[in-house]
């Protein structure tokens, strides 16, 4: 029985630097903090080996301190064996960081910067296929297929890069064959690149990054503890959560008759979650005028309890019906005004960005009218 | 549109019941009752009717309910040009409303469609004044407004506008417009100046230089990084390159290609020595040889040469006899000419001179014949000059002047005539003598002839031979004017002057002196015929040929014998000279010719002496051939042998330069691996330092990071960007339509107010701001005052006026409206509510007007049809 922690992406040294200041520094050290995370679920879980498969460093010249740190770190926790993979933001072409790191390695940090096979444990071996360079453009790990190993050894693939024609990237030059467990007789096939946790097929798994760093994939970070009880048995795997900050999106679809401001309330984190969460509200489908406003009036009010809170209101359609116009004027310069408005945001002839001028300015008369009778 | 019944139940104070007021006609109604029977329950109820969706349950609905609730019911009875309609809605439960066609009494429209119709009533669009036109106690809109907001200062004019303008306001909006303007204005001015550009120290401002200082800092960052990368992928190459470079195999086979080069080279350069000397004796050779067969090549050419020099000579010295011969008969040729030539010449002299002789001879001869002819000539014209002369003196003495006679004709005329005009009138006297008798009387001594009328003036004395003296005296007197007398003395002059002493004579003398003139013009004639220019030049030309004719004039030959032999001679002087020079030409031809020959001569004879020094004498001639032939062949033979043994050594031939160039370039190879070694060695370390200097500072990282933040700042100066384009947008949105709704409707209606205005205040005149429509000045009793002190009363008549202006306004667009007044003149006295109601009356000649008044009292003598409340139940 041979059991380790399969985790990748970790882009320690990654700055956010579209986010808020003060939110920087916290994501930041979230990053750093993964390493001890990840080391504790691994204990806990009782994997003594930790495989990284790529993209543990952000950048390919990382700062001394960044390098120095996480190294640092790894090596806190001994006895665990860390292996670290070079993935494409790290590639080998990064051979200052590559060779700043030995200068300095831990003895429980192994780089697996060679495509050899590489033992881990007795009967225990583990085939790397580090990224040449960014973008490889061929299979790395073809050598897998041909690579003798002692009989009765377990054999473990390690490596980084899209298996189809989707990436973090989006350029795809360099597919990983999707079968490649089965083509090279691997017990497990260790990858990583995409953010998101992705089980490919019973013995091939993306990890995902344990600390997650955009909205895009909405899953909470995570790692997997993967045993595997001899050669040829199939692997066990567990998710265990490793993430210190939850990116969500919130997707709200909206009918015009709907209250949305009720809706929003019961879909929004717990309270307790919050401060801990990067949430990104996307209001979609038809809102009425005055709904619009309060639930943008809510989600203001709200934001301050979040680590971070996006309102994406892009494909949010606004109604404008005649009792929402009455509340603007009953009639005269005031309503004409309001009219002049939306039939302008109504308008196919103008060009989207004016639709959008107008339909906002209409939106803001309503609301400084609703301020007005307040 | 016009209203003619109101019926509610179950609003506000009539719980449980109802109330109708019926009978509601044209002009000015007055529903008068004390407080608290429900007046202003009727007109919020009609408002209700008219504004409020049956659907909803806003504020103003629910103050229509009752404490004890239940479904308010409002129904009204209208009249459109369409037809007359009953207007029913129903608030809470039960909620409905419909429109009833009075005519045939069926539903036309109900719920939403009912609201839609109602809606068309009151309005003629939003941008439109409601059709119903309300004014209520001391307010002036039907909306709310706080007590703070009429309080403030600033709003006072506002207020009093609204006062004025009440509906209006609703139009432009009011002051809800001016707050939502404002606020939308501080919002824009706190992010940009007045041009839209971003304000400094604003936040728009901020983000726009945020946006920029990333911009360049990312673009400063970016250069790092490429130059890290550059350095990164340099370092990678230096070192592939130094690996390859230092490599001991390399080495050695670099050695190796040295020691090649240079054995290459040294065989080349031994075969090189080896070929040279060949060459050189095959050289000499060829020479030898190529002298051989010039020296047998000239022999025989020379050979062949002298053969035809001999030849040539021989021609050459015949040419030069025959040339000699030539010149010596030209020469005996010209002399034979020139003698001929100056016989010729002689000749020609003798004749020339013989022939001058001969004419001079003949010009005398001529000449003498010439004098005789002219002096005969001169002979008459002297005679005619002197006739001419004398015939000039003899006319000058009988000439007369040309009207001389004319004038003495005219003067006997005038004698005549004033003789016979004198005697006219005078007495006259006659005698007839007895026959025989004679001369016995006497008049004035004169023997009076007998048989004629004598006349006389004054005094006749007749002497009477024989008898005495008769004297008769008339009382007639001769005229003595004088004129007679002057022509008579005039006449004499004339004559005397003329030297006549008659009129005949006159007249003779004038024909004597014409012949005269005539004799004397022919003589004239003659002169000229004989001397056409003058005698002088007749004398001139007589003196001329006198001495003309002096020479000899005997002939000794025919001249023109002469003549033809002076021609002769000159064409025999001709044909000798064209001789002398045919002869001159031949010799000169001649002479040339001899030089030629003999120039050709010397020259084919040195030739020729040229020649056989270089073939000898001909006796030894052939042994000479025979030498060179056998020389010619020997050196040959030399040369083929020196051939034959360099021709292997030359189809071998080693390429000495190629072998220097390889050696030198194995060398050279070598030399810059370990040149290029050094320095890639210097550059690595340069690298390492560049690169150790960039990533330390995390350059990388800190692109990366700019590049987000520079996304995030152009987020948000595009939301600032948004927001300013919103802003104005709407701003612009909001002036626009205002100032719409001020041109469409402010401008007319201060036009329909001023009447009115009129009507009601003659003691005050209001006027208005052009561009505000604000009143401005209230002129009272002369004086000007702050429009801020207008009274409540005003305000509210003010109020009122502006709203019929509103609905004559809306008459004249053919939208007749009622105006709808509660309670609406509490502040006025009763002679202002008079004057009031004649306005009132005056308008509603063509306009519907409701008053809902407690003033019992006052409005009772106010005219009007007067409505009442009574109990009503709905169906």
């Amino acid at each position: 029985m041979f059991s380790f922690l399969h985790s990748s992406d970790l882009h320690i040294g990654k700055r956010f630097g579209n986010l808020p200041e003060d939110l920087r520094g916290r994501l930041r050290e979230a990053r750093h903090g993964v390493i001890t995370r990840l080391a504790s679920a691994a204990r806990e879980h009782g994997a003594d080996t930790i495989l990284l498969a790529g993209d543990t460093f952000d950048t390919e010249t990382p700062t001394p301190a960044v390098l120095r740190q996480a190294l640092g770190e790894m090596a806190r926790n001994r006895p665990l064996r860390w292996v670290l993979l070079p993935g494409n933001h790290d590639s080998l072409l990064a051979d200052q960081l590559w060779s700043a790191a030995r200068g300095v390695l831990p003895d429980n940090v192994i780089l697996a910067t060679e495509a050899a096979p590489m033992m881990l444990a007795p009967e225990v071996i583990l085939l790397p296929a580090p990224c040449t360079t960014r973008r490889p453009g061929r299979d790395l790990t073809e050598w897998m297929t041909g690579a003798a190993t002692p009989n009765g050894a377990i054999r473990i693939g390690l490596a980084h890069g899209p298996i189809q024609e989707f990436s973090e990237d989006a350029t795809a030059t360099n597919v990983i064959a999707p079968n490649r467990a089965t083509l090279a007789g691997l017990d497990y096939m260790a990858l990583g690149d995409w953010h998101g946790p992705v089980t490919v097929d019973a013995r091939t798994y993306y990890s995902g990054a344990p600390e997650p760093d955009r909205f895009k994939h909405d899953r909470p970070g995570q790692a997997m503890v993967v045993s595997i009880a001899g050669p040829g048995a199939m692997p066990t795997t567990t998710a265990v959560t490793t993430a210190s900050f939850s990116w969500q999106t919130l997707q709200l679809p909206l009918l015009a008759s709907e209250d949305g401001v009720e809706a929003l309330k019961a879909a929004l984190p717990e309270p307790f979650t919050r401060r801990q969460t990067l949430l990104r509200v996307a209001l979609s489908g038809r809102a009425r005028l005055n709904g619009r406003t309060a639930m943008i009036s809510l989600l203001e009010q709200v934001a301050p309890e979040f680590a971070h809170l996006e309102i994406d209101t892009d494909l949010l359609g606004t109604d404008c019906e005649s009792d929402d116009l009455e509340i603007i004027d009953r009639a005269g310069a005031l309503r004409d005004a309001a009219e002049l408005l939306l039939a302008e945001s109504l308008d196919d002839a103008r060009s989207g960005d004016d639709r959008g001028v107008s339909r906002e300015a209409l939106i803001r008369l309503f609301s400084y009218c609703e301020t007005i009778d307040r | 549109m016009k209203l003619t019944a109101l019926r509610l139940h179950n609003v506000k104070r009539f719980a449980g019941r109802g109330i109708a007021v019926e009978g509601i006609t044209d002009g000015v109604n007055v529903l008068s009752a004390a407080n608290e029977h429900g007046k202003s329950t009727c007109f919020e109820a009609l408002h209700a009717l008219f504004f409020q969706p049956h659907s909803g349950t806003p504020k103003n609905v629910q103050m229509l309910r009752p404490y004890s609730g239940g479904n308010p019911i409002v129904e009204a009875d209208i009249s459109i040009e369409t037809g007359r309609y009953r207007l029913t809605k129903q608030f809470y439960s039960g909620r409905r409303a419909s429109v009833t066609d009075l005519g045939s009494g069926r539903i036309v429209a109900q719920a939403d469609e009912a609201e839609a119709f109602i809606g068309d009533l009151i309005s003629g669009g939003t941008s439109g004044p409601a059709g119903l036109l309300w004014v209520r106690q001391g307010v002036t809109g039907i909306e709310n407004r706080s007590k703070s907001e009429e309080e403030n200062d600033k709003r006072v004019r506002e207020s009093l506008l609204s006062s004025v303008q009440g509906e209006v306001e609703a139009l432009t909006g009011g002051r809800r417009m001016t707050a939502v303007l404002e606020a939308c204005e501080e919002e824009l001015n706190r992010l940009v100046t007045t041009t839209l550009r971003p304000k400094t120290g604003g936040r728009f401002a901020a983000a726009l230089e945020e946006r920029d200082r990333l911009q360049a800092e990312e673009a400063r960052l970016a250069k790092e990084v490429e130059m890290l990368h550059g350095a990164l992928d340099r370092r990678r190459s230096v070192q592939a390159r130094l690996r390859e470079l230092e490599n001991t195999d390399e080495e050695a086979g670099r050695k190796a290609a040295i020691a090649n080069a240079e054995a290459v080279l040294e065989a080349a350069k031994l075969h090189e020595r080896e070929l040279k000397a060949l060459d050189a004796e095959a050289a000499l050779a060829a020479s030898r040889r190529d002298a051989a067969q010039q020296a047998y090549d000239r022999f025989l050419t020379a050979l062949n040469r002298s053969g035809e020099l001999a030849r040539r000579f021989a021609l050459a010295q015949k040419e030069l006899s025959n040339a000699a011969e030539r010149r010596t008969a030209s020469l005996v040729e010209s002399e034979a000419a020139a003698a001929e030539v100056q016989a010729a010449e002689e000749e020609e002299r003798v004749n020339r001179e013989w022939l001058a002789r001969l004419e001079a001879a003949l010009r005398s001869r001529h000449a003498a014949e010439r004098l005789a002819e002219l002096r005969q000539r001169l002979e008459q014209a002297e005679a005619a000059r002197q006739q001419i002369e004398d015939g000039e003196a003899a006319h000058a003495l009988l000439a007369i002047p040309a009207d001389a006679i004319e004038r003495l004709e005219a003067l006997d005329l005038k004698i005549v005539g004033l003789r016979a005009a004198a005697e006219v009138g005078l007495p006259t006297l006659r005698i007839d003598y007895l026959k025989d008798v004679s001369g016995t009387v006497s008049m004035d001594r004169q023997p009076l002839p007998g048989g004629e009328d004598k006349s006389f003036a004054g005094m006749a004395r007749l002497d009477i031979a024989g008898v005495g003296t008769l004297t008769i005296h008339s009382s007639r007197q001769a005229e003595q004017d004088g004129a007679l007398e002057t022509a008579q003395s005039a006449r004499q002059t004339l004559l005397a002057k003329l030297g006549v002493d008659s009129l005949l004579a006159a007249r003779q003398r004038d024909i004597a002196a014409r012949s005269k003139h005539e004799e004397l013009v022919r003589a004239r004639q003659r002169l000229a015929d004989l001397a056409p220019k003058g005698i002088d030049a007749l004398h001139l030309d007589a003196a001329r040929f006198a001495e003309l004719s002096e020479g000899p004039v005997e002939l000794d030959a025919d001249p023109e014998e002469v003549r033809t032999r002076l021609a002769d001679a000159t064409r025999r002087i001709e044909r000798a000279r064209n001789r002398a020079r045919e002869a001159s030409m031949m010799r000169t031809e001649a002479g040339e010719a001899i030089l030629r020959a003999q120039t050709e001569h010397a020259r084919l004879h040195q030739e020729l002496e040229a020649i056989e020094a270089i073939i000898g004498p001909e006796a030894v001639r052939n042994d000479v051939q025979q030498d060179l032939a056998v020389e010619l062949s020997s050196a040959k033979e030399q040369f083929d042998a020196a051939e034959l043994r360099a021709g292997p050594l030359r189809r071998t031939g080693r390429d000495l330069a190629g072998a220097e160039a390889a050696l030198a370039r194995a060398r050279s190879v070598a030399d810059a691996a370990g040149r290029e070694i050094a320095r890639l060695r210097e550059e690595l370390a340069d690298l390492g330092g560049q690169i150790r200097t960039r990533s330390d500072s995390a350059v990388e990282e800190n692109w990366s990071e700019i590049r987000d933040l520079l996304a995030a700042a152009r987020e948000q100066v595009k939301r600032f960007e948004t927001e300013v384009a919103v802003l104005d947008r709407l701003r612009k949105a909001l002036t626009a339509t205002r100032a719409a709704a001020r041109d469409l409707y402010l401008k007319p209606v201060m036009n329909e107010l001023a009447p009115l205005v009129g009507l009601l205040f003659d003691d005050i005149s209001i006027t208005f701001d052009g561009d505000s429509l604000l009143p401005q000045i209230v002129r009272r009793n002369g004086l000007d005052e702050d429009v801020d002190r207008l009274s409540g009363g005003m305000r509210e008549q003010l109020s009122v006026l502006t709203r019929l202006a509103f609905a004559r306004l809306l008459t004249r667009d053919g939208r007749p409206a009622p105006v709808i007044l509660d309670d609406a003149l509490v502040y006025s006295d009763d002679d202002r509510i008079e004057r009031m109601f004649d306005a009132l009356h005056r308008q509603s000649r063509d306009q519907q007007i409701l008053v809902f008044s407690c003033r019992q009292r006052a409005f009772a003598r106010l005219g009007g049809n007067v409505l009442a409340m009574q109990p009503w139940q709905p169906d």
